[in-house]
């Protein structure tokens, strides 16, 4: 075997498959890795901890805890509306209970959740130590945790939003809804969007760059393409929210009428930037599920899955077709006739790839021997359920339905089949299947299944019967019907049977404290399955592996791969370096590339989601000079966390199999953080083009009054572009440099375009509380110099790392990062800046 | 990485043509809203974007990597299925719609 040392134009050419290490013991072996990967003790170690498996397992058990939240809330509304005068709620509270039903299911229950099977899952199965960006999975769930207890609080305090969990406009703008009720959803929601934003960006760079070495991405397991295709939308699908989030409090906050129609704004852009973050939604929550059926079902069945090619093109066109439905969800707010023909053929045309899917699993069962455990059980409620929410889709897809059924319990039917059937029931048939891997325990029989009768009874005996009430014409979120006697039986079985499916959560949830309490202890790979997430001990230790799988371990039985893993059989064996460690390999055939080093337990994750959470709730209450201040200790921790990066000791080649030696990641050409910033840019772009799309519907779509005529200081205007525009190419040119004076030369020509912005562009604006165009304007100034003060920042960074010495001739620091930030500061800073000379123009 | 391209580009060229035809019935519609804003000029623009569109695929489908195994597959099939959503979902907007 020859050398393939040190330089990373080398390591390009390190084989796939690596020579066998030594055979070592693989007690102190494990041992060895423990002592570097363990949590902290105590309550402080909870707090500190960025290991994926307490992580992802804390996302899923809070998520958990969500949705039994969310699930009371459920049956307090079933108990109002068990009767037609129903005194159980007030109106004012039964608003805001179900509006926290929906938005806690949907943002702090279903997301959360597929984000914690993710980060849990997706190390062990793709034979990697942790994610990424470990401090980042951290900043995630502190976000979580605290923008989710923050809309909880306000339930308590009777200020919850009421609006509905979609929050139309203008029933959400301050005219019809005073008080921080709104405000609690809009800035909740935000808050906990970051925390989907990093998942989507973590998740997207290990699938591509922390495969073991030799698994293809051809190869790569089923779960990984579904979470992979869910990551992509979560990038390019949350920034509309985020942006029509932040426009509608604007709104509430500034008065700038983005969505007020008598003032040029328009209520239907709230609707399409929230569709088309809303209906994407739907299958982010989906994908993830059908990853874990498409890895289980196989399993159970004893035998390969169907049409491994068919389910990874249906994911992609998925992908890509869940982007072209948004509309159907606005079928009767008198679009024009082409959108309602578009989105409905759309509609109609992704049951496609969702047909494509089931029958591959139909196939899949129907050539293995189907054994009947009890994640089996869930496997086949899902397909009763699922597949009847499908066609209810079909049916809302045609426009004459769709305008008949809009608004009523039909929908609401519709999207609990749906989502329970595509969410739930996989769900819980992921847990009962993963559980081993958790807690090293075997489950105790009876209970379980017992649970998923009483579910299945208790669900369809709700919801089956809620379609019904809908097309005999019972509107959504009524709380009395005093006047409808026709609608009294069906609404007291569905609160009935809503019940029973209560009891069903409660036995599941007994069944798993059973399980965790009683439960004797588990065989190794239990359900004898093909993945690397088995080769493992149980429970799974927190660096998964003691040595990282290469490509003769893949496509074998757990069984027999976990021993040779545990003797250091694979590459990368212990922890000899007493560092986190493991390896990044190239995005397509999974090449090795180099050596990551991982930072190690911190509370740094925590304090800057504090600090976020500091300005989030200064905001809330209307304390804006303190909110501003808040941001002050946000910028030094994002500051302080940028030099944690920084290399500890001297940097050499890591031997990660006899005769193959990488770099580390400090010297690598693509870095896990370089992937992660264009990954971080792509939700950023969608940001961007949020605001864009809102642009041109004020422009060109809304019928509403023109803006106040503007005296436009076009001399003004003329020399402050082009300083901004001289100043970001010139700023494009010195990121790419590489001596300390061009880091400082770019510092000065984002900091020379920043005031030419705050001083020739900004003062020609028009005041943003007149028109929307005019608010629209000025968001998107605030945006542009928000990034360039970023670019400062990030030259400033480099500058910074020059005097601690830290970039040296082989390592380049953060040029990379910043070159990356500065080349799109400056597109999206000349893009906008043409954008307002335009509308300033046609004002 | 240039396979991944290769597999996303079929439902990328039906996201173009999306974008295409609908930025051309904006345009076209603006003039004269209502029913009567779609004249026959107007609708075979419209047509004419569409097939335009639809024979883009031509190319894409005859130089999709050929060959058996997943690996070639995958691209084919992201080809077609750009393919029959761009016939399928823009064929009733270009025939039936009016402004």
């Amino acid at each position: 075997m020859t050398d393939t040392t040190a330089s990373p134009s080398e390591a390009q050419a390190a084989p796939a498959d690596l020579p066998r290490n030594p055979p070592q013991r693989a007690l102190p072996l494990n041992r060895e890795l423990a002592g570097v990967w363990a949590n902290d003790r105590g309550i402080w170690g909870q707090i500190t901890s960025v290991s994926h498996t307490t992580l992802g397992l804390r996302f899923m058990a809070t998520a958990l805890v969500f949705f039994a939240i969310g699930g009371i809330l459920a049956m307090l509304i079933r108990a109002q509306l068990a009767t037609p005068d129903g005194a159980f709620l007030d109106t004012e509270l039964y608003n805001q209970i179900f509006t926290m039903h929906g938005s806690i299911m949907m943002f702090l229950f279903a997301i959360p959740m597929l984000e914690g099977l993710g980060i849990w899952l997706l190390p062990k199965m793709l034979g990697t130590r942790d994610m990424a960006f470990p401090r980042l999975t951290a900043l995630g769930y502190w976000c979580y945790l605290f923008g989710g207890l923050i809309m909880l609080t306000a339930l308590l305090f009777g200020v919850a939003p009421r609006d509905g969990w979609f929050m139309y406009t203008p029933l959400s703008s301050s005219a019809y809804s005073p008080g921080i009720n709104a405000d609690v959803w809009l800035l909740g929601v935000t808050f906990v969007e970051i925390s989907a934003v990093a998942a989507a960006v973590e998740i997207t760079v290990t699938i591509l760059r922390q495969r073991a070495p030799g698994m293809k991405l051809t190869e790569m397991p089923l779960f990984a393409w579904y979470m992979l295709g869910t990551s992509a939308m979560m990038l390019v699908g949350f920034p509309p929210l985020i942006a029509a989030s932040v426009l509608l409090e604007l709104e509430r906050a500034f008065d700038w009428p983005f969505f007020d129609p008598l003032r040029g704004g328009d209520p239907l852009l709230w609707q399409h930037l929230f569709w088309l973050f809303g209906h994407p939604e739907v299958y982010i929550i989906f994908l993830p599920a059908a990853g874990a059926l498409s890895t289980i079902i196989p399993v159970m069945c004893r035998t390969r899955i169907l049409g491994y090619g068919a389910i990874v093109a249906a994911v992609l066109g998925l992908v890509f077709l869940s982007f072209g439905l948004w509309v159907h969800h606005m079928f009767t707010v008198g679009i024009p006739h082409m959108a309602l023909a578009f989105f409905s053929a759309a509609s109609v045309l992704v049951a496609v790839p969702t047909a494509v899917q089931v029958f591959a699993w139909i196939g899949t069962m129907w050539k293995g021997r189907p054994e009947l455990h009890l994640p089996m059980y869930h496997i086949l409620g899902f397909f009763l359920t699922f597949v009847l929410g499908g066609l209810t889709g079909v049916m809302l897809a045609i426009v004459p339905f769709n305008w008949q059924a809009h608004d009523t319990a039909f929908v609401t039917a519709h999207l609990h089949y749906v989502l329970i059937g595509g969410f739930v029931f996989p769900m819980m048939a992921a847990i009962t299947y993963w559980m081993p891997l958790v807690t090293g325990k075997a489950r105790v029989r009876g209970v379980g299944e017992a649970a998923f009768w009483v579910i299945l009874i208790g669900f369809h005996g709700t919801f089956f019967v809620m379609h019904l009430t809908g097309l005999l014409g019972m509107p959504r979120r009524i709380d009395v019907y005093p006047d409808n006697p026709e609608w009294i039986w069906l609404n007291l079985t569905s609160s009935f049977f809503g019940f029973v499916m209560t009891i069903g959560f409660a036995m599941f949830a007994l069944d798993m404290l059973l399980q965790v309490t009683l439960g004797t202890r588990a065989r190794r790979d239990p359900w004898r399955a093909p993945t690397l997430d088995w080769a493992m001990p149980l429970p799974a230790p927190s660096f998964n592996f003691s040595s990282l799988p290469t490509a003769r371990h893949l496509d074998r039985p757990a069984s027999e791969v976990m021993l040779e893993l545990a003797c250091g059989d694979g590459a990368l064996p212990g922890a000899p370096r007493g560092q986190r460690e493991f390896l990044v390999t190239s995005v397509g055939a999974a090449r090795p590339d180099h050596v990551a080093h991982l930072p190690g337990n911190t509370s740094l994750p925590f304090a800057l989601s504090s600090s976020i959470g500091v300005f989030v709730l200064l905001v809330l209450w209307q304390l804006y000079l303190l909110a501003g201040m808040a941001l002050v200790p946000v910028a030094v921790l994002i500051w302080v966390w940028g030099r944690g990066l920084a290399p500890r000791g001297p940097l050499q080649p890591i031997e990660i199999a006899p005769g193959v030696t990488l770099p580390v990641h400090h010297q690598a050409r693509q870095s896990l953080g370089q992937s992660g910033l264009v990954a971080f840019l792509v939700a950023n772009a969608a940001l961007f083009a949020s605001v864009l799309f809102g642009l041109a519907f004020l422009s060109v779509v809304t019928q509403g009054p023109a803006p106040p005529p503007a005296m436009i200081d076009t001399s003004r205007i003329a020399w402050a572009t082009g300083l901004i525009a001289g100043a970001q190419l010139l700023g494009m040119a010195l990121s790419r440099g590489g001596a300390p004076v061009w880091a400082a030369l770019g510092l000065c020509a984002n900091a020379v375009a920043l005031i030419a912005l705050l001083a020739g562009i900004v003062p020609v604006l028009d005041d943003p509380t007149a028109h929307a165009r005019d608010a629209l304007r000025a968001a998107m100034a605030a945006y542009v110099g928000l990034h360039l003060l970023v670019a400062c920042g990030m030259a400033a960074f480099v500058l910074d790392q020059y005097r601690r010495g830290e970039i040296t001739e082989q390592i380049r620091g953060a040029w990379a990062p910043w070159r990356l930030w500065q080349d799109f500061t400056s597109i999206t800073t000349l893009v906008t800046i043409l954008a307002l000379i335009a509308q300033k123009g046609g004002a | 990485m240039k396979w991944l391209w290769w597999v996303l580009a079929g439902p990328t060229l039906w996201a173009v043509v999306f974008v295409a035809v609908y930025s051309a019935h904006g345009a076209v519609c603006a003039p004269i809203p209502g029913p009567e804003g779609l004249t026959t000029g107007a609708r075979l623009l419209l047509i004419g974007i569409w097939i335009l569109g639809v024979v883009a695929f031509w190319p894409l489908l005859r130089a999709v990597p050929t060959g058996t195994g997943r690996a070639a597959r995958l691209p084919r099939w992201g080809a077609w299925i750009g393919f029959f959503a761009t016939v399928f979902t823009l064929f009733p907007v270009v025939f039936t719609t009016s402004c």
